[in-house]
């Protein structure tokens, strides 16, 4: 089964090049680019054929865990979400990176994403993008952006007293996101979700503190009444509409504000005054831990071409593939160095605050469970306004621990 | 065809003008809604109004900026037309033993048949998937057309029979009686009547296959195959976190033509085998 | 069929004994014939549906009894019944139990009576034929998903236009529920408007007029006449329909994810099998949907009696 997208130039010239396919995120808007440039600069040894796969990312996730379970020797790059690479390692799915090969992978590269790619200590794919949430405020509304959640919430009810637009915007669905921002939080207490490797549940009283402000955004009537419905297209519409004086969400809201506005009022004058700051902390004297996004590539265990396929993967991970994604598709780099360039600085105004936060992040549960465990959460926090702190917290503990021990069922 | 208790007054065309608007209401207020959405630029896709006020027609030009979903449009033609041809074929034939034959194991094949639809499609796919690739139709129109036509078989064949036992067969033995050969009786009297049910059945299957999204994105891989609700999946919004509204909805909205074209002429069809129904008196 | 036997007796010639045994062996030989045309005609569909379903079948009822990772083929174990024990002990099972089966009953029910109603207009009227037949059948031609996501889109709270600035039904329970029904009802409708009409025009006009002369009015001739000559048509249409409600998936996932106690088995399978890839689980569900469509078409087919296609007695 050999694949030709529009995207590899099928049939093509260079014969005697090897077909090496990529399933991740073909689709990704600078992709293609990145995919052609590497297979030239390969000098005829391989093709990068970029295969399809569904842009969201739980699709992507069903459509090569089929694959990769049944063995597909078609497979050559792997591109996991980053919280899907202990798990790929674990099923052994990727190959490891070793050696002088970890060091090439990782030459340069910020430590936190790093830290995603890595499983048992050893290194399983190479960082490729990362991201992390910004809090995005009206300046408009506030002079000064607010620094803890406590502020945040009084700023909000005091807009609203005076009839401003007040809303808190936050992915509070039943989904992924939700998970993005309650670890954010948790990890801003200092707590954790599951121990080092893994095998136990870790619920204390950091947890239920986090619990209990997602309670209190749920209930002090500072969220949308659709908080509970809210993913990012929802969270960044609250901003766009003016509803919300501050969201939570992701660096591409100016540019994605900035192409509503060419067509929109409303959005061009939200625009006039939207500033980024980092995400708010929860106690006065700890930065925040924001939790991080991002993408991984790898080699494929059962790939024929293994040593093609890492240099394959090297490249479309190189600074220069970094700064054409983060221009085409606004995906953080990975590549510290990368901060200082004019091309990055252009495409995130906001880059020291990306930085700084990209300093002190964190991960999701590094888990061969991760999906798992983040179903199990997202199920039994939801919706945030129905948290009982110290009730929630003990069944997240008896079920992520089944989560962890293969027991029950998903909700 | 004109009911002969129905007199086309003013007075009924009117309430019947008014009972249509009705229905066209029902089928068209969401699809507005959808079309509305695929003319709506950035700015305002959020901004609450049922209508567009600035149309604009980027997303049609986006989805058809290359030809991966033209490619996918035509593979969605192909493979529908063969699979519902191929159901409609196998079906109709088991359909009329059901209906009209005696033979042991009938029962047994309508009840084989039946769990053929019952079970969960979400079980069935990775193994599936497995053996496609084992026999090496993965990504191929055949990989998609032997699973449609087999989860199309059952609602076919159901169908299908309920329908040929309404038939009143004694006309085909009347024809016959009256010197008809049996491929006149058969083409002249039985081929009309069972028109209506096999015109649906096609109609059905087809929309079925038409809006299959499981089976199109599990069982292919490349623009060889891949359908259009397969492709519409990866379509790809500015950035990581951006839905792509306006192609999907432009996409929903170009695949729907095709499948308007086919009931248009399916439904003329339907319409030419209840004329003939009239025979029946 | 009436086996005409004769019995040769003492007051008959050879000769017409020897020519009732001819037209029995005729009559015999009829039958085989018979059933052999009846067994060659439902060969290609059942050695279609076989050979792509026997196996996955077989194989996920195998997988309902192991304990299987797909992530990990080697920690296999057979665990008898113990997946159908956990899942019929978890309150999330019974809580998506009950939303499907409300979701079937009432969506079943809904679209029986705006499909017949639908299907009538389709049949009777006399303006714009085409145009009602055709229009009525774009909501099911429209892709699910798509459907979906826009009545998503539409329900959202500031952004859609059926939800006002201050109202976010997609984040309760009940108002979920209904949208979602509403959502899976618009599309299915022409569904079984159409099996219905092509239903509707078997039946004989003379024979409503008969009826009408009878003295009987429009809504006992419909109920009288029309509706038990429909009786395959509305089981067809009714069975298929409950079978699919029964597994109603992408509504649900798209609209609200399962979230607020909105997940139907099939969503619940989805989270066990594909996205936890616990085979063994998420195997046992479908096993235990199959099975729990399987009584309520059994029930369907033996209510409806004769009038089930493969039952005897049909004309």
């Amino acid at each position: 089964m050999v694949a030709c997208t529009v995207l590899s130039a099928c049939g093509g010239g260079d014969s005697g090049a090897i077909d090496l396919n990529y399933y991740g995120d073909a689709s990704q808007l600078g992709m293609a680019e990145i995919m052609q440039r590497c297979s030239e600069e390969s000098d005829g040894r391989y093709r990068i054929i970029g295969n399809l796969l569904p842009s969201d990312a739980d699709g992507q996730r069903d459509q090569l865990v089929r694959r990769l379970a049944a063995g597909d020797t078609g497979i050559d790059v792997v591109g996991p979400d980053v919280t899907w690479t202990a798990e790929f390692a674990e099923a052994g799915w990727l190959e490891p990176i070793e050696g002088e090969d970890a060091e090439r992978a990782t030459e340069g590269l910020l430590q936190p994403p790093i830290d995603t790619a890595t499983w048992n200590d050893t290194l399983y794919a190479i960082p490729k993008s990362t991201n992390v949430q910004l809090l995005w405020y009206r300046t408009d509304l506030v002079d000064e952006p607010p620094t803890t959640w406590e502020e945040m919430f009084e700023m909000s009810l005091d807009l609203k007293e005076q009839g401003e637009p007040y809303v808190i915007g936050f992915t509070g669905a039943q989904y992924e996101g939700y998970v993005v921002g309650f670890n954010t939080v948790l990890a801003s207490f200092g707590g954790e979700i599951v121990n080092e490797d893994s095998t136990e549940v870790e619920i204390d009283d950091k947890t239920v503190q986090a619990l209990e402000l997602l309670r209190e955004l749920g209930t002090n009537g500072t969220a949308s009444r659709s908080l509970s419905n809210s993913q990012e297209p929802e969270v960044f519409a609250q901003m766009q509409t003016g509803e919300a004086a501050f969201i939570l969400n992701w660096p591409y809201v100016s540019s994605a504000m900035a192409a509503a506005a060419e067509t929109d009022e409303q959005s061009a004058e939200v625009l006039d005054n939207l500033a980024a700051t980092s995400i708010p902390q929860t106690t006065e004297d700890q930065p925040a831990r924001v939790t991080l996004g991002g993408r991984n590539i790898g080699v494929s265990s059962t790939s024929e071409h293994k040593a093609e396929a890492f240099e394959a993967a090297l490249c479309m991970a190189s600074p220069e593939s970094q700064v054409t994604q983060a221009i085409e598709a606004g995906d953080v780099p990975v590549t510290e160095a990368l901060f200082e360039r004019p091309e990055i600085r252009e495409a995130f105004p906001q880059y020291e605050i990306i930085l700084d936060s990209l300093q002190t992040a964190s991960n999701r549960p590094k888990s061969p469970v991760y999906q798992n465990i983040s179903t199990t959460i997202s199920n039994v926090i939801s919706p945030p306004s129905q948290i009982e702190p110290e009730e929630t917290a003990e069944r997240l503990r008896s079920e992520i621990q089944d989560a962890l021990d293969g027991k029950g069922i998903l909700p | 065809m004109a009911a002969t208790n129905t007199l086309e007054t003013p007075r009924r065309k009117l309430y019947w003008g008014a009972v249509n608007a009705v229905v066209l209401i029902y089928a068209f207020v969401p699809v507005i809604w959808i079309v509305s959405l695929s003319l709506k630029s950035d700015g305002e896709l959020n901004n609450g109004r049922y209508m567009t006020t600035s149309p604009t027609f980027e997303a049609y030009q986006q989805i058809f900026s290359n030809d991966d979903f033209t490619r996918a449009l035509i593979n969605s033609i192909g493979i529908c037309l063969i699979s519902t041809f191929l159901a409609l074929l196998i079906g109709t034939s088991a359909a009329y033993a059901i209906a009209r034959l005696q033979f042991p194991g009938k029962k047994a094949i309508v009840g084989a048949s039946l769990l053929v639809a019952m079970f969960p499609q979400i079980a069935l796919v990775t193994p599936l998937f497995s053996i496609t690739v084992a026999i090496g139709i993965f990504d191929t129109w055949l990989g998609l057309i032997i699973p449609y036509i087999t989860f199309a078989l059952p609602l076919a064949i159901y169908t299908l029979s309920a329908f040929f036992r309404e038939i009143p067969w004694e006309l085909e033995k009347a024809a016959k009686m009256d010197g008809a050969t049996p491929y006149q009786a058969f083409r002249k009297v039985i081929a009309p009547l069972a028109m209506p049910g096999v015109f649906t059945t096609a109609i059905l299957v087809f929309i079925n296959c038409w809006n299959d999204f499981l089976f199109a994105l599990s069982l292919t891989t490349s623009t060889d195959a891949r359908t259009v609700p397969a492709a519409l999946s990866y379509f790809q919004g500015a950035t990581t976190f951006e839905k792509p509204t306006q192609a999907i909805a432009a996409a929903a909205v170009i695949i729907t033509i095709p499948i308007v074209i086919f009931v248009l002429f399916f439904q003329r069809r339907i319409v030419a085998g209840l004329t003939s129904g009239a025979v029946k008196g | 069929m009436s086996a005409t036997t004769t019995q040769p007796g003492p007051g008959r010639s050879e000769a017409e004994d020897e020519a009732a045994r001819i037209a029995r062996q005729r009559h015999n030989e009829g039958i085989r014939a018979e059933r052999r045309f009846g067994l060659m005609l439902c060969a290609p569909a059942v050695i279609v549906m076989a050979a792509v379903t026997a196996y996955p079948i077989a194989y996920a009822v195998y997988l309902s009894f192991m304990r299987a990772d797909l992530r990990n083929p080697s920690d296999r174990e057979f665990v008898g019944l113990d997946n159908y024990i956990t899942i019929l002990s978890s309150p999330y099972w019974w809580n998506a139990f009950f939303v499907t089966s409300f979701i079937t009953v009432v969506g079943a029910a809904l679209q029986l009576v705006l499909g017949m109603a639908l299907a009538i207009v389709m049949h009777r009227t006399i303006v714009g034929r085409g145009l009602v037949r055709t229009s009525a059948l774009v909501p099911y031609a429209i892709v699910t998903v798509v459907a979906a996501f826009s009545w998503r889109f539409a329900w959202s709270q500031g952004i859609g236009w059926l939800a006002g600035p201050d109202s976010a039904p997609l984040t309760e329970r009940w108002p979920s529920l209904f949208i979602i029904l509403l959502s899976e009802v618009w599309k299915t409708i022409p569904f079984m408007a159409l099996l219905l009409m092509a239903g509707l025009a078997l039946v004989p006009e003379d024979l409503l007029k008969a009826a009408s002369m009878d003295g009987a009015n429009a809504w006992q001739r419909f109920i009288k006449v029309t509706v038990p000559l429909m009786k395959p048509a509305i089981l067809v249409a009714l069975l298929f329909r409950v079978m699919d409600s029964f597994r109603i998936f992408d509504n649900i996932f798209v609209l609200t994810s399962g979230a607020n106690d909105t997940s139907s088995v099939s969503v619940l399978a989805y989270n066990n099998l594909i996205r936890g890839l616990n085979l063994g689980i998420g195997s046992a569900m479908a096993v235990l949907i199959f099975l729990t469509i399987a009584i309520v078409a059994f029930v369907f087919i033996k209510g409806f009696g004769t009038a089930a296609p493969g039952a005897d007695g049909g004309r």
